[in-house]
């Protein structure tokens, strides 16, 4: 299995509204088995406070095991609203999935 | 943030309360599809056996002719055997000339009806009769004798040729009754599917309707529910929204709250402005992830710590930081604020925020602009570290912190920041005496308030003179 093949991959798209809560909760979840997590929020054009939370939690859980978390946002408007939560000041936030697994498989490494 | 987790809960609330009334519905569709589904191949199933049967009676109907022409035969050549007169012939040459023509039909019937046994014994009646001819008919004629060796071998051809007919006569009827069996199955069936599908529709029509009845119910409840909550909301809102804002004479204060309408309620969003020192206020805007009583009272929670610790914090950081803390150690929602300390002597503006979106600043000249920002809402992690921003404002600039509901409304934050931003600079323009007010009523004049929104804006006095810098430190 290769390094890249290690790191799991959570792709979430479009809005994400209290409506999702749920889904959101099961994608995340299903990455919780301690490998680092690839969060690909490239298509994501909105968050409320709930998804948010959601993220921020997730996020915050994954600091204190230790296990590194890659952020891909491309939408303006998304990236503004996690500049707002402080996202992009504590997790490691890009604009491509590829710089985003090669920082993962760089974390592998070390 | 209320605003948004109001409507949350109204959606799941009905689409958990609508769920079995959909199941009952779909279980309903289903339950009818698959009876019409069976009664049609019933109907297919009972159609085959009505024409099965009229093909069995019509074979057995050409049997019994391709018997009566072989009788014909017979009885026409045993006639002449006796009295030898040709006129007794035509009874045998009626029944060969019309015997293939019967043969044929009973063929094609069988083969039809796809029963192997009678086409061994047509194949068997038909060489029977070739040898008959042949052998027996064929001779019996030529002669002017009596053959009564021939005639006795004759019998046997004639008994094994209505041996073999009558083989296929039995098979006929036993295929009737199996035809018959099968379509009385099947009309058995039908009527059965009939019964099923009155019971089921009878069933889910029940069902519907106690489960509509409890959803009526359970609406009522929740609804009687929400009004009580919203009615307590409403109370501590009032009674822990309300502060009073420091009058100074350098600096002027405004502020306004707007409740988010409709099915929204009463949220999480405060703000302070508390005089802490001759010269220090503390200034501070937050909105608690929640709404109803659990929000408010985390909002007062938080604004209680928050005004405790600044007391005896003197960096915005150190305040929130602290405030954390205790937020995560307490398990509360999340919540995003700023926490400002404004020196009203020398019109600094220290300020750290927590995941809440940055403040504005509208410069005497009259251009509004965004302030720094960042770092984690209070109550995500322990482990967070909150950095004060300082800012040097000029005699005559106005500061206006926000919660998000301000910008929110298109759920674009560019288009809502712009706007924000464009209503500051009109109303610092206008020199208005309540300048949070005035903020509001544009940036809704044409806008739904889908959240809570709170409003508070800080006003320095035109009469001294300054440079306006921020610095950012840890």
């Amino acid at each position: 299995m290769s390094e890249s093949n290690l790191v799991k991959t959570v792709r979430l798209s479009g809005e994400l509204e209290i409506g999702r809560k749920d889904e959101i909760r099961r994608a995340l979840a299903a990455s919780t088995d301690g490998a680092p997590v690839l969060l690909d929020l490239s298509d994501v054009t909105y968050a409320d406070s709930i998804a948010l939370t959601e993220l921020l939690r997730f996020c915050a859980e994954a600091e204190r095991e230790s296990r590194p978390v890659a952020l891909v946002i491309q939408t303006p408007q998304f990236a503004r609203l996690i500049q707002y939560a402080g996202l992009a000041t504590v997790f490691k936030v890009f604009e491509h999935p590829t710089d985003a697994l090669a920082y993962l498989t760089e974390r592998l490494r070390q | 943030m209320a605003g948004i987790l109001a409507t949350e809960r109204t959606v799941s609330g009905r689409a958990g309360q609508l769920a079995p009334l959909a199941m009952t519905l779909g279980i309903m569709l289903l339950v009818v599809a698959t009876l019409i589904a069976g009664g049609f191949l019933l109907r297919a199933t009972v159609s085959k056996a009505f024409n099965d049967a009229e093909r069995i009676r019509l074979a057995r109907t050409h049997v019994a002719m391709m018997f009566a022409q072989q009788l014909n035969e017979e009885t026409g050549l045993r006639g002449y055997a006796v009295v030898r007169l040709p006129i007794m012939l035509e009874p045998y040459y009626g029944g060969r000339a019309n015997l293939p023509l019967y043969f044929r039909r009973v063929r094609a019937d069988l083969t039809k009806l796809d029963i192997p046994s009678t086409l061994t014994a047509l194949r068997d009646a038909g060489r029977t009769n070739y040898r008959w001819v042949h052998e027996i008919a064929f001779p019996i004629i030529r002669s002017r004798a009596r053959h009564t060796t021939l005639e006795l071998r004759g019998k046997v051809y004639v008994d094994r040729f209505r041996a073999d007919t009558n083989a296929i006569d039995r098979a006929l009827a036993a295929r009737t009754v199996a035809v018959n069996t099968r379509a009385q199955g099947a009309l058995l069936w039908i009527g059965g599917f009939a019964v099923a599908a009155v019971v089921a529709v009878i069933l889910a029509a029940t069902v519907f309707t106690i489960q509509q009845y409890r959803l009526g119910i359970r609406l009522e409840h929740e609804r009687t529910a929400y009004e009580t909550e919203k009615r307590i909301a409403d109370i501590l809102q009032d009674a822990f929204g309300e502060r009073l804002l420091p009058s100074l004479p350098s600096v002027g204060f405004s502020a306004t709250y707007v409740p988010a309408t409709e099915q929204a309620k009463i949220g999480g969003d405060w703000y302070d402005a508390l005089q802490l020192s001759e010269d220090r206020v503390l200034v501070a805007i937050g909105d608690v992830t929640g709404h109803g009583i659990d929000a408010v009272v985390a909002m007062n929670k938080a604004r209680q710590l928050l005004i405790g610790y600044a007391l005896i914090d003197a960096t915005p950081a150190g305040v929130l930081e602290r405030v954390n803390v205790d937020l995560v150690r307490g398990k509360s929602p999340l919540i995003t604020a700023i926490c400002g300390i404004i020196n009203t002597r020398t019109r600094e503006f220290a300020y750290a925020c927590a995941g809440h979106p940055p403040p504005v600043v509208v410069e005497p000249q009259g251009h509004a602009k965004l302030l720094d920002f960042g770092s984690l809402p209070l109550g995500v992690a322990v482990k967070t570290d909150y950095h004060t921003s300082r800012v040097q404002l000029l005699p005559g600039a106005m500061l206006v912190l926000y919660t998000d509901g301000l910008i929110e409304h298109s759920r674009d934050l560019a288009l809502g920041e712009a706007a924000l931003l464009e209503a500051a600079e009109a109303v610092a323009a206008l020199a208005a005496p309540d300048p949070a007010a005035e903020i509001r009523d544009r940036i809704f004049r044409d806008r739904k308030v889908s959240d809570d929104v709170a409003i508070l804006t800080v006003r320095f006095a035109e009469n001294s003179a300054g440079a306006t810098s921020t610095r950012r430190i840890a």
